[in-house]
């Protein structure tokens, strides 16, 4: 009770505030300034820090991904630094002579071709991993391909869900019961393992390495979209009975126009929400694709594919947290990034939400 | 009721026959040429899977004629075979596709029983806090933490964190499920056990306290915003009456809902988790079987985890009609 009361309060601040800036006198509607509901979501979003911190995240990755490797131009992507110096290492070796104990250093003396595993320095800000590739160009290179394929999944996955659940929701009946029953199939697939199953076929159709991943995720849309179309059907079925589809019935617009103008605009509230939210999601599907050794493949980078070597070796586990530490975290800001935007839009879209 | 159960009990062979179909292509995509190879390369490797095996094998599976009706008949042979619960023999581990399932499915269940308890007790209260002080810093932190939670990648977080328990501190045993070196017997055993799971069991907590978390707090700001919990303050009811007594009896509808859907799924093993930590668990098993093309069991497993998903839906849904009077089935 004590929130209503403040949300009150403050929404009769943000108008007395708009009206005490114009001219006294004036007529009403010059007082008042009416805000669009899109400047009302956008104000409330802004309102929250999270949501605030979470498209700074998004914003400076992006950044990072697509500026960087512009601006950063010493190492390519599957560059390996040739560079590689003599190193020294040495042992203690103890040993008795004439009943003394002697103690020798041991120098053993390796030259390396190859600069790798080298530590962050000048040239190579994020040091270099075991290939001698430079681990922060790869950092930006893998982010690219983390972040559009998801995207691009993303974006498939709503433009599947609207139609097939527009469809499904608006006909109703026989086509909404065909496409409904396909749904509940196609969510009882078990994900993961069926992605496993067409990365083993990839490798038998010898697919090119930085194209597997581009497969994966088609897959991955192909069995993703009922969730959104369940989404977008509910939300019609209910919209469907409301009056304003009743006059628009009795205006005699066109089916199509029904549909996406009238029906669709008041379910992409709830579509932006998902989508945002599940962009974190596929983020995370893709680098474990990749981890798995399923998705993008060495020499190319993938977040993922850059923390796989850590299962099999370690040494660099222990000792090397420059080469798997970056990857990691950037997953972590970016599925953080689009979580956090995600609550705030729904917080902000949501009309019972006013704060 | 009982027609309703019956009506989407019906549903869910329907929808098992959809997804053993969709199943079967993708198995049937595979090259014969390519299993062979893969068969080859096991038998090098040390297996040994007689010729007759093999051929029974492809028989079983149909995948002899590779036409569209040579698929149709294959899988109309597997669908004979699966109903006298005949999964086949599994090529890479040399058994019976149920009991390998069976035999490692113990661990993966201790692994998910053990980590859903505890994420219902941390989550809930969390949730409850975050929702009665909302806009709090109370609220800021733990939303943070959780969301920080549900962004970790569970690879990258179970290696840190096998990292720094297993391996810097020591208090903790990296990978496997038993002490190799020494046989326990008894309480020592478990303890054994324990050890062992204690890192896997944190790391897929930690992953999901968030969602629960969240759960719990959007359904308990939206009860704490109804009329009676009004009429329940108005009363001069105290605060912790109006929480617990009755605030929180409604939130526990999704929360109960939820549960019920889960139970299958805890049956079904974490991928990888289980790989991370090297566990003999389903998921693990069902990993490695499946890199290897081992056919018989890519589908018995599958169809393992479609049965569990479809029993939890139903679960889920039946749940509700139970702890919510206001739904009907129909």
């Amino acid at each position: 009770m004590d929130n209503n009361i403040k949300n009150i309060t403050e929404e009769a601040e943000i108008t007395a505030e708009v009206a005490s800036n114009e001219e006294e006198n004036a007529p009403l509607d010059k007082n008042v300034r009416l805000m669009s509901p899109m400047r009302m979501v956008l104000r409330r979003f802004f309102r929250s820090k999270l949501s605030i911190v979470g498209l700074v995240m998004i914003i400076g990755l992006f950044l990072f991904c697509w500026v960087g490797p512009l601006v950063y131009t010493q190492w390519g992507e599957i560059e390996q630094d040739k560079n590689g110096k003599v190193e020294y290492t040495y042992q203690e070796v103890t040993f008795e002579k004439d009943g003394e104990q002697h103690t020798m250093y041991q120098v053993v003396e390796t030259s390396k071709q190859i600069n790798s595993l080298a530590k962050p320095s000048k040239d190579h800000l994020l040091g270099t991993d075991k290939d001698g590739r430079d681990v922060f160009t790869r950092l930006m290179y893998g982010g690219k391909i983390s972040l559009t394929v998801s995207f691009i999944a993303v974006f498939a996955i709503t433009i599947f869900g609207v139609i097939f659940g527009g469809i499904a929701g608006y006909f109703g009946g026989v086509i909404d019961d065909i496409i409904m029953r396909i749904c509940d199939i196609l969510i009882c697939l078990p994900g993961f393992p069926i992605l496993l199953i067409i990365g083993t076929l990839l490798d038998s159709a010898e697919v090119p390495s930085q194209h597997r991943i581009y497969y994966l995720m088609a897959y991955l849309t192909l069995f993703s979209w009922p969730g959104t179309a369940r989404l977008v059907r509910g939300q019609i079925l209910s919209l469907r009975e409301q009056e304003y589809m009743v006059a628009a019935e009795a205006m005699g617009y066109s089916v199509k126009r029904k549909i996406f103008k009238h029906l669709v605009p008041n379910v992409m509230p709830q579509l932006i929400v998902s989508m945002t939210l599940s962009l974190g999601s596929m983020i995370l599907y893709e680098a474990s694709l990749s981890y798995l050794n399923m998705g993008v493949r060495a020499p190319y980078a993938a977040w993922g594919t850059m923390i796989n070597i850590i299962a099999t070796d370690q040494n660099i586990l222990q000792n090397f947290f420059n080469v798997w530490g970056p990857p990691g975290i950037c997953i972590i800001l970016a599925v953080l990034g689009f979580n956090f935007v995600g609550d705030g839009l729904r917080d902000a879209l949501d009309p019972k939400m006013r704060r | 009721m009982l027609k309703y159960i019956i009506k989407r009990l019906a549903l869910a062979v329907l929808i098992l026959l959809g997804v053993s179909l969709i199943i079967y292509i993708l198995v049937r995509c595979m090259p014969v040429s390519f299993i062979d190879s893969k068969i080859a390369a096991m038998n090098q490797g040390g297996a040994t899977i007689p010729e007759e095996t093999i051929a029974s094998m492809k028989k079983l599976y149909g995948l002899e004629d590779d036409s569209f009706l040579g698929i149709l008949k294959g899988y109309g042979n597997w669908l004979k075979s699966l109903c006298r619960f005949d999964f086949g023999t599994s090529f890479k581990y040399g058994s019976p596709v149920i009991e390998v399932i069976r035999d490692h499915m113990g661990v993966s269940f201790a692994v998910a029983l053990i980590a859903t308890v505890f994420e219902f007790m941390i989550a809930i209260p969390l949730g409850i806090t975050a929702a009665t002080h909302q806009y709090s810093i109370r609220d800021y932190v733990v939303t943070i933490l959780v969301m920080i939670g549900i962004s970790l990648p569970s690879f990258f977080f179970g290696q840190v964190l096998k990292d720094i328990l297993a391996m810097e501190l020591g208090w903790f045993p990296p990978t496997g499920l038993e002490n190799a070196t020494q046989s326990y017997t008894g309480f020592a055993k478990l303890l054994d056990y324990f050890s062992h799971l204690f890192i896997p069991i944190l790391t897929v907590v930690i992953l999901s306290i968030g969602a629960r978390m969240r759960m719990t707090r959007t359904e308990m700001l939206e009860v704490m915003n109804s009329d009676y919990v009004r009429t329940a303050r108005a009363k001069g009811l105290s605060e912790h009456k109006v929480i617990y007594k009755h605030a929180f009896r409604n939130t526990l509808i999704p929360l109960v809902t939820n549960l019920a859907g889960l139970l299958p799924s805890l049956f079904s093993g974490a991928i990888i988790t289980e790989q991370v930590f090297d566990l003999p668990g389903i998921g693990n098993v069902a990993y490695k079987a499946m890199i290897e093309a081992d056919i018989p069991f890519i589908m018995g497993y599958n169809m393992f985890l479609a049965l569990l998903s479809v029993m939890g839906i139903l679960l889920a849904d039946l749940m509700y009609a139970i702890v919510d009077p206001r739904v009907k089935l129909k």
